[in-house]
């Protein structure tokens, strides 16, 4: 069960996810949401208070610069907001908006049962439009992990993947990161167990790139 | 490339309009196997919601399109949830997307249950209902045991027979005091040169419209990249009165942006939808025509009730 599995992680200390920080009621049953930075102002007034679990998807769905963030793991959660929960499922729910399968994906790699899948794997099932995506070269594909992914470039997931079997990605802030903010506070990671989308679509502009080149130098 | 959930059996229980075979959907039966006329058709507007047996073991997974650019395309996805979660007929429900997290690999991730409803919330049968869910979910047909799960895959909401009740009713609300026979009703959809499959959901909407007894003058398709084009809509209608209504699950681009422009409500692609204060303001006066444009068949709440339907005709058809 994976809202009782979450529970217990929190029991056990885990207190961070994002840039959420996670507070269970010590008087009850209930837990309070928050950005990480807010921690300090958790029970001032000055922060909007919300206590349904849907309100975690209106609160991740603009940046405070008003881009929108359809790429939850991005590092551009906004601040201001206090999120109060009833119980563990409530907590999952508006975990799950947030950070979306993020509890599900940890748990089944500490199980052993997360299933990865190499960026080569991915582009090559790749079809429609996006089926030119598997041209892109490995030297293209290490350089656009680096552009695309990362904390530099707004995504705070631990990239899992490599490029394809026996070629690791390479060393970079975007290979390196861990999945979670280095606060001093046990975290959940966040988990990229294969490329996005969005680095699909990436990787035919990139691949398309390529090809334009060569035609040019021919 | 997986042909779909197959053949499936009448839905006699779930039918809100009466049929001919002609404009029934392939992968149901053929006018031998549909005893016509069965179906009693209740009015549009008392659509009434086909019970289904809760299912509190499994869950329910609604899969969207979602979008890079417009979070208002995943809207109705989460509204849909939210209203059958509200429900308690599933053990829990989510939703995952094409363009959004998360995504259809994550999905099996989010889930408990041992047994699991893919539910397509896409208008029409064709490229993702057919090649791309199928992949990214691993399945093989119908019903696929895979990852010590069974995933029931079910055919898409657009194309069940309730979801034409459902067009008529946001008609008539959207225009409640014109006279249909004075009316004409474009249902809209996106069109394509790539797949017939996406115009025939939307023509045979079109064509059950026309034959329900609704009274509107005319019934059309059209659409927004293949003839005949919405953009045409005043020199197709012959009618003082029009009605437009997109047949897309979202107020995304397309229909809270592209077809207004298409229409001539607005000259120019406006915001996203969450970013304005009101809806459209109807009706509209142009061309010579007094014009009502609805907001996208998909966000009307009784779309989670099309959804149910598509899953009971489904353990009707293939878990006897």
């Amino acid at each position: 069960m994976i809202a009782q599995r979450l529970a217990q992680a929190i029991a056990d200390g885990f207190r961070q996810i994002g840039q959420i920080a996670i507070v269970p009621d010590p008087a009850g049953s209930g837990y309070s949401l928050c950005h990480v930075d807010d921690l300090g102002e958790m029970n001032a007034s000055s922060l909007d208070l919300h206590h349904s679990p849907d309100a975690a998807r209106d609160i991740s769905t603009w940046a405070e610069d008003g881009h929108y963030r359809f790429t939850k793991g991005e590092l551009s959660l906004r601040r201001g907001w206090k999120l109060v929960l009833a119980d563990i499922s409530e907590l999952r729910t508006a975990l799950d908006l947030f950070y979306p399968a993020a509890i599900g994906l940890w748990l089944a790699h500490q199980d052993g049962r997360l299933t990865v899948q190499t960026l080569r794997e991915k582009l090559d099932r790749q079809t429609g439009m996006y089926r030119f995506a598997r041209n892109l070269s490995t030297p293209g594909a290490q350089r656009l992990v680096q552009e695309v992914c990362g904390p530099g470039n707004c995504c705070v997931k631990k990239i899992l993947w490599d490029i394809e079997p026996g070629v690791p990605l390479e060393p970079s802030d975007a290979s390196r990161f861990p999945g979670y903010l280095d606060t001093g506070t046990p975290a959940i990671p966040l988990l990229c167990r294969e490329a996005c989308n969005h680095f699909v679509a990436e990787a035919r502009k990139a691949s398309k790139a390529e090809f334009d080149a060569r035609a040019a130098a021919d | 490339m997986f042909s779909g959930p197959g053949l499936a059996t009448p839905s006699i229980q779930s039918c809100t309009l009466s049929i001919t075979a002609d404009r029934y959907h392939p992968c149901r039966p053929t006018a031998s196997e549909v005893p016509l006329g069965t179906c009693i058709p209740p009015a549009p507007a008392q659509l009434a919601p086909m019970s289904i047996a809760p299912k509190p073991t499994a869950a329910l997974i609604i899969v969207g399109h979602g979008s890079t650019e417009n979070p208002d395309s995943s809207t109705p996805y989460f509204d849909h949830a939210d209203e059958i979660r509200r429900r308690n007929l599933f053990r829990e429900v989510h939703c995952c997307f094409w363009k959004e997290e998360p995504s259809m690999r994550e999905a099996p991730f989010l889930i408990d249950s041992e047994e699991v409803y893919v539910v397509p919330d896409f208008i029409s049968e064709g490229y993702f209902t057919q090649d791309v869910i199928p992949r990214e979910f691993e399945l093989d047909g119908p019903t696929t045991r895979r990852h010590g799960k069974t995933w029931h895959y079910t055919l898409p909401v657009g194309v069940h027979d309730s979801m034409t009740g459902l067009l008529l009713r946001r008609a008539r609300e959207v225009a409640p005091d014109v006279d249909p026979a004075q009316t004409t009703l474009f249902i809209v959809g996106h069109g394509t040169g790539l797949n017939q499959n996406s115009t025939k959901a939307v023509r045979d909407q079109a064509d059950r419209i026309a034959s329900s007894g609704a009274g509107y003058a005319r019934v059309l398709d059209a659409y927004m990249e293949e003839a005949p084009f919405i953009a045409d809509w005043h020199e197709i209608a012959t009618t003082p009165f029009v009605v437009v209504v997109p047949f897309f699950i979202a107020d995304g681009l397309h229909s809270y942006q592209d077809i207004p422009v298409l229409l001539g409500i607005e000259t120019e692609v406006g915001p996203a939808a969450s970013q304005r204060e009101v809806f459209r303001h109807n009706p509209h006066h142009l061309r010579g025509k007094t014009l009502y444009y609805s907001s996208a068949i998909g966000t009307e709440r009784l779309m989670a009730d099309v959804i149910l339907d598509q899953i009971a005709d489904f353990d009707r058809t293939h878990l006897p």
